[in-house]
């Protein structure tokens, strides 16, 4: 083959390695602009990726649903319809295994985990368990929320997530109105 | 060049042995092989710069940089990938040695995945490891083929062994089946190296690391049925022992035969592993489901060895009887009478062994290759330790089972000395 064709060969590969993460940001910022923002209550812990570094874990108070139907099967897609409590926190409305075209509220496309058939309940698998913090950081975090969670003040650490059209983006963790980020700089988990 | 020859040189030419002419074109060729065997030192040296600088490239935009706005993180997302990019595209178009295109090559690929991993901190998106890699392999693939580069090979096995692995081990536990596409997709590079390169260093490597990837990976699809994993198993290194005695790679050395040793160790370890008796009591009994993924995976393999051994019978490669290659046949059929009778085939299981040590002694004996005799030996020896822990056998089963192997100790000692006795007398 002549250079001239690897070369242009090579320009294809180049545009398409540089699009693949162009069009993942060019989506989270859009549901960033014109998605709907939920708060998650949540509680976290901090494990580590080989290549993408410190992360906290997130697991969700509203990670499970009560449904009589106990035919869900592990990993399998569901659609979770989500609403707000009083106090603005989110709620899931209802679940299903396809889209509902007369319920109106917004939808999180997540995986079933595991049916308890003790507690007639499914538990939820969100796709935004991840919040990426820097490596000193992300242990002090998960301390900071265990001691919040500790003192006899209202639990109040949450998830803000920008949901639209079934896709979602975990902008920020806050504890005390705060980014965990400068929750755990400020010290105040001392 | 080495300073005895160019002393030897000079002694020939004053000696009339050879004349100037000749000493000078003996003199270059030595100059040249050393100027190409620093060459092949340098490409190795900046292929090792190369992946130490793109994962350390990586571990600090794993960091996490808090303090760093959205935008900063993103345009640092990008400047690895865009500078290796024009590296590349600069040694392409150039047409630059191998050394640059080998380097660079491997520059962007870390590269790449330093920038998938950093855009998924910044919006932390989902995805396990599995789908990470999967992106990252596909990105990298048509590189192999545009550079010619071998050390992208290298990686991309790597990566494409442990995108199966972190699917079908640890965080799917799916069928990795886009594993074999992947793989495929490497054939046509490694093709061309057996045909160009047979000897080459990065051939061996390869040689070695493709059934080692398929060694590791192969339990990722036995998913629903795991008894028939020994089975599995057992026919892969039945399938990889033949690959290794084609002609092509068995005239080859044996650390260069990848296939060859590994099918062979492979084989002797389930064996080893099967002739233990409390493994099919706990294990295999009237829980087998022939209507499975794993027993179609298990037909499948069987069915290609069996191909290849017949291809090899009708091509005449097959000249003296080897019962390493037929191993594989032999433990299907065990294995199907542990169905009806489990003792009588944990029975045959250990006599295979024994007569695969046997064999090995003999061929080893035969060839004079001293690994190979001793292998043998070190398969029964390893047998009989194994026997002591089978303490649910019968004293009588036992007592038999160790007099044949003491006969077979007896044997193969007779042979070897009767063979360096033969020797000598040569001599």
């Amino acid at each position: 083959m002549k250079t001239i064709h690897i070369f242009t060969i090579f320009i294809m590969v180049v545009l398409i390695q540089l699009f693949v993460p162009s069009q993942m940001i060019f989506n989270q910022e859009l549901i960033l602009k014109k998605g709907k923002v939920y708060k998650f209550k949540t509680h976290p812990v901090d494990p580590t990726d080989p290549f993408r570094g410190k992360y906290i874990n997130l697991n969700y108070e509203i990670g499970s649903y009560k449904t009589t139907d106990s035919l869900w099967q592990r990993n399998e897609d569901i659609y979770v319809y989500l609403t707000k409590d009083s106090l603005g926190f989110a709620k899931i409305d209802t679940i299903g295994r396809t889209l509902k075209s007369n319920n109106k509220n917004d939808y999180i496309k997540a995986k079933a985990g595991w049916y308890s058939s003790y507690s007639n309940t499914l538990s939820i698998e969100f796709p935004f368990d991840r919040y990426y913090m820097e490596e000193t950081k992300a242990y002090n975090a998960e301390v900071a929320v265990r001691n919040r969670q500790r003192d006899s003040l209202p639990h109040n650490t949450y998830a803000l997530v920008y949901v639209k059209d079934g896709a979602v983006v975990l902008n920020d963790v806050i504890i005390d109105d705060m980014s965990i980020r400068n929750y755990v700089e400020n010290g105040s988990s001392k | 060049m080495n300073s005895k020859i160019q002393k030897d040189i000079k002694e020939l030419v004053a000696e009339q042995v050879i004349s100037k002419d000749t000493a000078s074109k003996i003199t270059s060729y030595y100059l040249s092989k050393q100027r190409h065997s620093s060459n092949k030192l340098f490409t190795v040296f900046a292929v090792l710069g190369s992946t130490l600088v793109g994962l350390g490239i990586i571990l600090i935009l794993a960091h996490n940089w808090d303090d760093f706005s959205r935008t900063l993180k993103t345009a640092f997302a990008f400047a690895p990938l865009i500078i290796g990019q024009a590296m590349v595209g600069y040694a392409i178009l150039k047409d630059k040695s191998a050394t640059w295109k080998e380097a660079s090559g491997v520059f962007l690929f870390f590269a790449v995945g330093a920038s998938i991993a950093l855009v998924s901190q910044i919006y932390n998106i989902p995805g396990d490891l599995s789908s990470y890699l999967l992106t990252w392999i596909l990105l990298c693939l048509p590189l192999i083929y545009l550079l010619k580069s071998s050390a992208l090979v290298i990686l991309q096995i790597v990566f494409i062994t442990s995108y199966a692995c972190s699917l079908g081990y640890f965080s799917g536990n799916k069928t990795p089946w886009v594993y074999l596409i992947l793989l495929a997709s490497l054939l046509p590079h490694y093709y061309k190296l057996l045909k160009q390169g047979k000897l080459h260093n990065i051939t061996s490597i390869l040689n070695w690391l493709l059934p080692l990837s398929f060694v590791i990976v192969m339990g990722a699809f036995v998913r629903d049925n795991g008894n028939f994993g020994f089975l599995i198993y057992v026919i892969l290194f039945g399938l990889l022992y033949n690959i290794g005695k084609i002609p092509f790679f068995n005239d080859q050395k044996l650390r260069r035969n990848g296939y060859l040793v590994l099918g062979s160790l492979g084989t002797v370890y389930m064996l080893l592993l099967t002739s233990f008796n409390w493994l099919w009591e706990a294990v295999f009994v009237n829980r087998l489901n022939f209507n499975s993924q794993a027993f179609y995976i298990a037909l499948t393999l069987f069915c290609l060895a069996l191909a290849l051994l017949t291809y090899s019978y009708l091509k005449k490669w097959i000249r003296n009887f080897n019962l390493f290659q037929y191993a594989f046949i032999f433990f299907m059929l065990f294995f199907m009478i542990s169905l009806v009778n489990t003792g009588l085939s944990v029975i045959l299981i250990n006599l295979l062994i024994l007569i695969l040590g046997i064999m090995a002694v003999k061929i080893g004996a035969a060839t004079y290759h001293f690994g190979v005799l001793n292998y043998g030996l070190l398969i029964i020896t390893v047998l009989i330790a194994c026997r002591f822990f089978d303490t649910d056998m019968s004293f009588v089963l036992r007592g038999l089972l160790f007099v044949g192997v003491g006969v077979g100790f007896f044997v193969t000692n007779y042979i070897m000395l009767k063979k360096q006795k033969t020797l000598k007398t040569q001599k």
